[in-house]
């Protein structure tokens, strides 16, 4: 017996001894960031994550379609006090660095941008097929230039992050900096992606060679380097048969068309909310009946205005209450005022919704699958129209400017004629006009009207301020939690 | 006397086997004699003997009787009785010892249960406050840290619901941090963060530790404060076994019903938003939705109890019976518990023990019908013509919600240790003890397919197309071993007790959730998956395994008490604790603490002061820690949830990267803790009282913060740190005045804390914010903000300055857009003549300044009676429940006083049904002050001859009243709005209302 505390005490002694092993415990059911990723089936894994952002609702400017909100071709929409004090001063310029949105999609932005970077980093150390890691890298790299170059669209001078994990406190880099990082990842994309031929048919909605050429084109265009825009713009034209125009042009956001010969880069959905679905046509969906969504984003008279007279586009661009659309009739919104007249009786705003993001269905969630379409060929024809034009190759500027007009035109001899002119500057604005009516509501018309310089001319009137507005203020909370390593863009203090 | 037969035979059996045994055992002796009241006949029952400076120790049986073995060296028997004077008899050699008790207001010599052990309260230097089983049973609850409320200083208890079952917040001097505040709980040795299952009657005595030298022998999980509960036990050699029954039968009433606009009110109200609603406001219909669905509900709580003992066991064997149905419809909650304390003596130098408790438990919950009772517009009739449920716009018929409600939670708890205590030298006990806490819980969520339709005949909202069924079940095992060698040592006036242990904690937990629809009939018994019911996505995404809890601890812990002539004592403990939940390099963390005590009226200067009968001044200093984090946080993990979409038609692609950063700097959070107090009893310990002032500061707090976009963890994606401090500083009294004289007897206590809580820093040094929001509504808007400065959660919004009369006064004011007369008046705090989110401030806390309990207990011949009073003042409450209001809602009744013009009124503005004056502002705060009639009891004890007649020894009849009476100004249910959350702390989503219960109850002893 009285040996029993001896015992006790060797016991203990030996429990000792092994008590760090005792308190080495792993996390239950989910991996740490040291063992991931480590194989080809990780590797995988880890590139499709970098596509997943493109679903996250923020990544849509913050989740409200806030760029056509804040040009001249729609108003905030949805009810009238709906949002009010959030999205509405995007309408009339009268937004703070505390807007709700700006952190948002500043967030997700960069997270897409670290999912890129953990395959970017990691994928060197894995021993797999030597092609699809190329392969892998090369997708990473063209979403990584994707994100950065909405960073560089939308602040101009952004911290740079080419690493899982950068510096709490990070200094922004120069514009010039983050273009030439979007550059050679394209550059460097283009080399490794295969054409949208070459993937099999369930890979369907995966960076191309033809997306990253198209990209690249833009990212030129709007630094104003037009012989490398039209050069780009013209490889994707040129360089594979498969790009060509929806001949119905419904379906070239519709559902007809997905992954069809306009989509040059698309982002998948499935129509259920959450983890499959993507909001972005919710937030613009059909308010009321049928009960489609929030309805922001309204079109604004002056886009109905922009239309040329019979142009087609117009009813494949606004939905009007009354319409019949798959055999739905939209009733709209009851709470929503049809129309708001001004003083004179003159109609100043209407109730009408997004049509590009029309999906068939009657509910909500079915709005959820809409594909957004990222880049379409109609885009890359007026980039290249554009670019050329701009480099004193007017009549081959016609030909894609006209190809845009003849699908629009759908065999109706007596509407929207070829254009002829070879004036440069006339060219120009027409062409800028065509962009507007082509690519309306598809978050363009802003970005289009700052980079020619247009913006202070058009939006002036609506609160637009010259030496301001160029750039979008960067989120308040991101300057705070920096204490003071990032600045503020100009005259937004 | 037919009696006295019936109990002298056992106990002369046992006398000659004690004779017989204690012959062949030569270093035994036997000691046993009677205790009685001095000057009286009266034998005294429950009398504490002790043998000095040991754990071991019995109580005298209901006949004032004691039998008790002792084998130390000159052995001092201890003999306390509360509310009589202790006294300390040596034994030399007698093996009668029959002895009288003084009645005198003394409680000095009262033995403290304190961590890993008890203290003389003389000697005490920590801040220790105890509650006797008496106080603890005058409270049905399936929590008995209930009865702490208004019983204890520094201790404030907030119901968190009125459900059956539900939760409650226990906060120890202030609020210490952002994260779980809540006490541990220590039931005989087991350490725990719920004590819901136990039975209040079981428990013997609760002891709360609140300052550091109590508190740091607990090292980093004492930091907010401990609890330690010690249940009853069989006393050893009783003549017979001890049994008693109480049976205890209660109605419970909603206490309160909140004033709200009635069938008309709210068609005139309506009318003046959207003119035209109603034609004929005086034939609208009028539902009151408050009686449709509160009813009243019984109470039931009954208690069997067996105990004894033999030489070498002891038994104590509790049953319990609690059944309580709520006041809403289709809420329940049913424990029975099995308490089973034994201790087996093994020769000499061993002591074997076991402590098991045992609880299953049914449970079913209501839906939060609360809130749209709350919501339900009046003038809606709760069914057609047809007998069917009828349509209640945008909150859904609570009638009908109720009606297909089926939510339950089964379960047990078991929780329990055993022990082994062995003498290996003299004065050196060697004790281990291994618990466990073992939960298992299954939950059951039904709803079936059912359609509330619109008078035309349409889905209303409230449809549930498909009948749906959850399936849940969730395995909780915790294990605790401890070893602790303890001495003790008594030379000329120097007396010391160390105690050094050795200690090793694992808990694992572990969620199987499964959700399907379409079972193929709605009764209980089909309440089962198959395949066929998880085939769709949306179920799917629910369905999975899950850990929870996973995490080990390792402990070293010490203390030394030293006494000096009874006079002079000195405490320290220290403790190293080393947890998983920390990387290798921060894992172990020191917690020490220090304290002195000064027994002043011990001193022989201050015999001479007849009006001092005692008087202690102690003070302590220690550090505490707090680990209650998730053990998940050091770690960056992989989120593997995600999917690309690609091919056509669109298909899912699993994806995986990396999660948010993790933090593997996370330290433990550790309190610096000052106490000093004060002991004082006046008149012969008429009038006793004890002072506290506490200072703790909370320093490296574990705060969720923001992190700087560009490191990709996504939006609104928090990083736990070390980064925030937090202070708590008080004042606590305590005075109690009791007395005694012929067949009266009484005692008055008042007791009172001050609370003095501020941030002292946010973020800071790591670069990350300085505010934390909380408070989140159901619109999303935060209404609290912690920031350095204010208390923790304060409220934030903007500040009213009555209404805008008028056109004018709109435009000589600087207003929100939105604005119109009759509307609120925001004031333009910092004058840039624009009103924004800048000129929002601190509009109120959620902590109360101060916290009062007065209790009164008196007893007259055979009558008892006992009523506590509760209040607290300072504290605010955010009437949460009536700002958010996207849809048109009923109001509260003060709306009927809105402006309807210029001048009519300053206060309530022009009715709407949401929108611009449903901005969080102080206009939604409310004074939280509160006093509570929480207790009143009246008891009738039968006269002997009654019960002798009956072979009972004893039966006292009583009627009892919780929550009868509560004077406050807030306009909720009640003023008492907790929150696990300090965040979200005080602010009224529409809670499950406290009831006001009647009971009766009858306490038999055989």
């Amino acid at each position: 017996m009285k040996k029993i505390p001896f015992i006790v005490v060797g016991i203990l002694l030996l429990i000792l001894s092994s008590c760090n092993d005792f308190l080495d415990i792993n996390p239950q059911g989910v991996l740490t960031q040291e063992a991931f990723p480590l194989t080809a089936e990780d590797a995988l894994l880890a590139t499709n994550a970098v596509y997943a952002t493109l679903r996250n609702w923020h990544y849509h400017s913050g989740g409200f379609p806030i760029l056509d909100i804040m040009s001249d071709d729609a108003y905030k929409g949805s009810n009238h006090n709906d949002a009010l004090n959030t999205v509405g001063p995007y309408d009339n310029f009268t937004i703070t660095p505390t807007q709700d949105g700006l952190d948002r999609w500043w967030a997700a932005l960069y997270e897409g941008i670290k999912r890129a970077n953990v395959v970017i980093e990691n994928l060197a150390e894995i021993a797999m097929e030597p092609d699809l890691k190329e392969r892998y890298m090369a997708e990473a790299k063209f979403l990584r230039a994707l994100y950065y170059f909405d960073l560089v669209r939308a602040w101009g001078a952004v911290p740079l992050v080419e690493t899982t994990h950068p510096p709490l406190k990070l200094e922004r880099s120069e514009a010039a900096l983050i273009y030439t990082r979007v550059e050679n990842d394209l550059l460097s994309a283009i080399l490794a992606l295969p054409e949208k031929s070459e993937y099999g048919s369930d890979e369907l909605g995966r960076a191309t060679k033809g997306a990253a050429k198209a990209l690249l084109a833009k990212v030129y265009l709007f630094q104003h380097d037009y012989p490398k825009a039209a050069q780009y713009a013209l490889e994707v034209i040129n360089g594979s048969q498969f790009y060509d125009l929806e001949p119905n042009f419904l379906d070239a956001n519709g559902e007809q068309g997905e992954h069809g010969v306009e989509s040059v880069f698309e982002i998948g959905a499935i129509a259920i909310e959450g983890s499959f679905g993507n909001q972005y046509a919710n937030t613009q969906g059909v308010r009321g009946t049928p009960n489609r969504g929030w309805g922001f984003n309204r079109p604004s008279e002056e886009l109905r205005a922009a239309f040329e007279p019979d142009d087609p586009r117009l009813k494949a661009t606004i939905i009007d209450l009354g319409d019949v659309i798959d055999g739905v009739t939209i009733l709209g919104d009851g709470s929503t005022p049809d129309f708001i007249y001004d003083a004179d009786g003159n109609i100043i705003e209407r109730e009408c919704y997004n049509r590009k993001v029309w999906i068939s269905g009657e509910n909500t969630s079915t709005q959820f699958g809409h594909n957004r379409r990222i880049i379409r060929f109609a885009d890359v024809l007026l980039i290249a129209a554009e670019a050329l034009n701009e480099t004193n190759r007017p009549a081959e500027a016609l030909t894609y400017l006209n190809r845009i007009r003849q699908r629009a035109r759908n065999n109706d001899p007596n509407i929207l004629p070829d254009i002829n002119t070879l004036n440069k500057d006339e060219l120009r604005n027409i062409i800028l006009h065509e962009r507007r009516v082509e690519l309306a509501l598809e978050g363009h018309r802003y970005w289009d009207l700052i980079r020619t310089g247009s913006a202070p001319t058009v939006l002036g009137p609506l609160g637009f301020k010259q030496g301001r507005d160029e750039l979008l203020p960067i989120p308040q909370n991101e300057i705070d939690i920096s204490q003071g390593t990032l600045t503020q863009n100009p005259n937004w203090n | 006397m037919k009696k006295y037969d019936y109990i002298k035979r056992p106990k002369l059996l046992i006398m000659v086997l004690l004779f017989m045994t204690s012959a062949t055992l030569v270093a035994q002796h036997t000691v046993k004699g009677v205790v009685t009241i001095a000057g009286t006949s009266e034998t005294l029952p429950g009398v504490n003997i002790m043998v000095k400076n040991t754990n071991k120790g019995t109580t005298t049986d209901i006949d004032g009787h004691y039998v008790l073995e002792i084998v130390e060296q000159d052995p001092v028997l201890i003999f306390s009785y509360t509310g009589f004077k202790s006294q300390e008899i040596a034994v030399q050699g007698r093996t009668i010892i029959n002895i009288s008790m003084e009645e005198a207001v003394e409680m000095l010599e009262e033995f403290v249960v304190i961590g890993y052990g008890t203290v003389r309260k003389s000697d005490l230097t920590g801040a220790v406050s105890s509650v006797k089983a008496d106080d603890i049973r005058k409270i049905t609850s399936h929590n008995p840290a209930q009865a702490l409320q208004g019983k204890v200083t520094g201790v404030q208890v907030t119901t968190t619901s009125g459900a059956p079952g539900a939760g409650i917040a226990v906060r120890i001097r202030g609020v210490g941090t952002f994260n779980n505040s809540s006490p541990i709980y220590v039931v005989d040795g087991v350490i725990l963060d719920d004590i819901s299952f136990l039975n209040a009657g079981d428990i013997q005595s609760m002891e709360v530790l609140k300052d550091a030298s109590a508190t740091a022998i607990y090292g980093s999980r004492g930091s907010n404060g401990v609890i330690l509960i010690t249940t009853a036990r069989g006393t050893e050699q009783t003549t017979q076994p001890i049994i008693t029954f109480n049976a205890e039968y209660g109605i419970q009433s909603l206490a309160k019903k909140i004033d709200l606009l009635n069938g008309k009110e709210f068609a005139i109200i309506s009318n003046e938003i959207r003119p035209g609603s109603y034609n004929n406001v005086d034939a609208v219909p009028n539902t009151d939705w408050q009686d449709l669905v509160f009813r009243s509900a019984p109470l039931q709580n009954h208690q069997l109890t067996i105990s004894g003992g033999s030489k070498n066991t002891s038994y104590y064997l509790g049953i319990g019976l609690l059944r309580q149905d709520g006041i809403i419809p289709k809420s329940r909650y049913q424990r029975l518990s099995i308490k089973l304390n034994n201790t087996y003596k093994l020769g000499e130098f061993i002591t074997l023990g076991n402590n098991i408790t045992l609880a299953p438990y049914q449970q079913q919950n209501a839906p939060n019908v609360t809130y749209s009772v709350y919501r339900a517009q009046p003038l809606l009739s709760p069914y057609y013509d047809d007998g069917s449920f009828g349509v209640v716009h945008n909150v859904g018929n609570p009638l009908a919600d109720l009606h297909y409600s089926n939510n339950f939670n089964n379960g047990v708890r078991g929780v329990g240790n055993i022990f082994a205590e062995a003498n290996i030298l003299k004065n050196i006990r060697l004790k281990s003890s291994l618990g466990i806490d073992a939960a298992y819980n299954k939950a059951t969520n039904f709803v079936p397919a059912y359609t509330v339709f619109n008078p035309d005949g349409t889905a209303s909202q409230q449809d549930n197309p498909f009948n749906r069924l959850f399936k849940g079940q969730s395995e909780n095992l915790s294990w605790l071993w401890e070893n602790t060698l303890s001495y003790s040592l008594t030379y000329g006036k120097h007396q010391i007790d160390a105690l050094a242990g050795y200690t090793m904690q694992h808990t694992s937990s572990e969620f199987v959730n499964l959700s399907g629809r379409d079972i193929i009939r709605d009764e209980k018994d089909f309440w089962y998956l198959g395949p066929v019911n998880i085939m769709d996505e949306i179920s799917n995404m629910s369905n999975g395994v899950s850990a929870d809890l996973f995490y080990s601890m390792i402990s070293l812990l010490s203390r030394i008490n030293y006494t000096y002539d009874n006079k002079y004592i000195l405490t320290t403990t220290f403790r190293r604790d080393g947890s998983s939940k920390f990387a290798p390099s921060h894992r172990f963390s020191n917690f020490p603490s220090f304290a002195l005590g000064w027994n002043i009226g011990n001193e022989s200067f201050m015999q001479s002061l007849a009006l001092i009968s005692m008087l202690k001044i102690r003070a302590s200093w220690g550090m505490i820690g707090n680990e209650k984090i998730s053990y998940f946080d050091r770690f960056a993990m992989i989120n593997s949830g995600l999917f690309a979409i690609f091919s056509n038609p669109d298909a899912a692609f699993p994806a995986a990267t990396y999660g948010k950063s993790g933090n593997p700097d996370l330290r433990w959070e550790t309190s610096t803790q000052t106490d000093i107090g004060l002991e004082i009893g006046l008149l012969n310990n008429r009038l006793t009282g004890e002072f506290d002032y506490y200072h703790r500061i909370t320093d490296d707090i574990l705060v969720e913060l923001s992190t700087p976009g560009h490191l990709g963890n996504g939006q609104g994606q928090r990083v736990r740190y070390n980064a925030a401090s937090v202070l708590n500083r008080g004042f606590e009294f305590n005075l109690r005045w009791r007395e005694i004289k012929g067949d009266l007897s009484y005692s008055i206590g008042l007791l009172g804390t001050t609370i003095h809580n501020e941030v002292l820093e946010i973020g800071g040094s790591s670069g990350i914010d300085s505010v934390l929001l909380g408070g989140y509504l159901a619109n999303g808007q935060a209404v609290t903000r912690s920031m350095v400065g204010l208390p923790i959660g304060a409220f934030y919004g903007y500040v009213t300055d009555g209404l805008f009369q008028n056109d004018n006064e709109l435009a000589a004011y600087p207003h929100m857009s939105l604005a119109r007369p009759g509307d609120l008046r925001f004031v333009d705090l910092n004058n840039d003549q624009v009103i924004n989110g800048l000129d929002r401030s601190f509009i109120g806390s959620p902590i109360p300044k101060f916290i009062l309990g007065f209790n009164l207990e008196l007893g007259y011949k055979n009558f008892d009676l006992s009523l506590d009073l509760q209040a607290q003042t300072a504290n605010k409450i955010f009437n949460g429940k009536d700002v958010v209001r996207p849809d048109p809602y009923n109001f509260e009744a003060y709306v009927f006083d809105r402006w309807t013009g210029e001048g009519t009124s300053d206060k309530v503005p022009r009715p709407s049904f949401g929108g611009y004056n449903y901005t969080p502002s102080d206009f939604f705060v409310q004074d939280g002050s509160f006093l509570r009639l929480r207790s009143l009891i009246i008891g009738y004890t039968l006269s002997e001859t009654i019960s002798g007649k009956l072979l009972l020894s004893s039966i006292r009849l009583y009627l009892k009243g919780s929550n009868l009476y509560t004077l406050t100004r807030y306009t909720g249910y009640t003023p008492e709005i907790g929150g696990y959350d300090v965040l979200s702390n005080g602010i009224d989503h529409g809670v499950y209302p406290i009831s006001a219960v009647y009971s009766f109850g009858i306490h038999l002893q055989f």
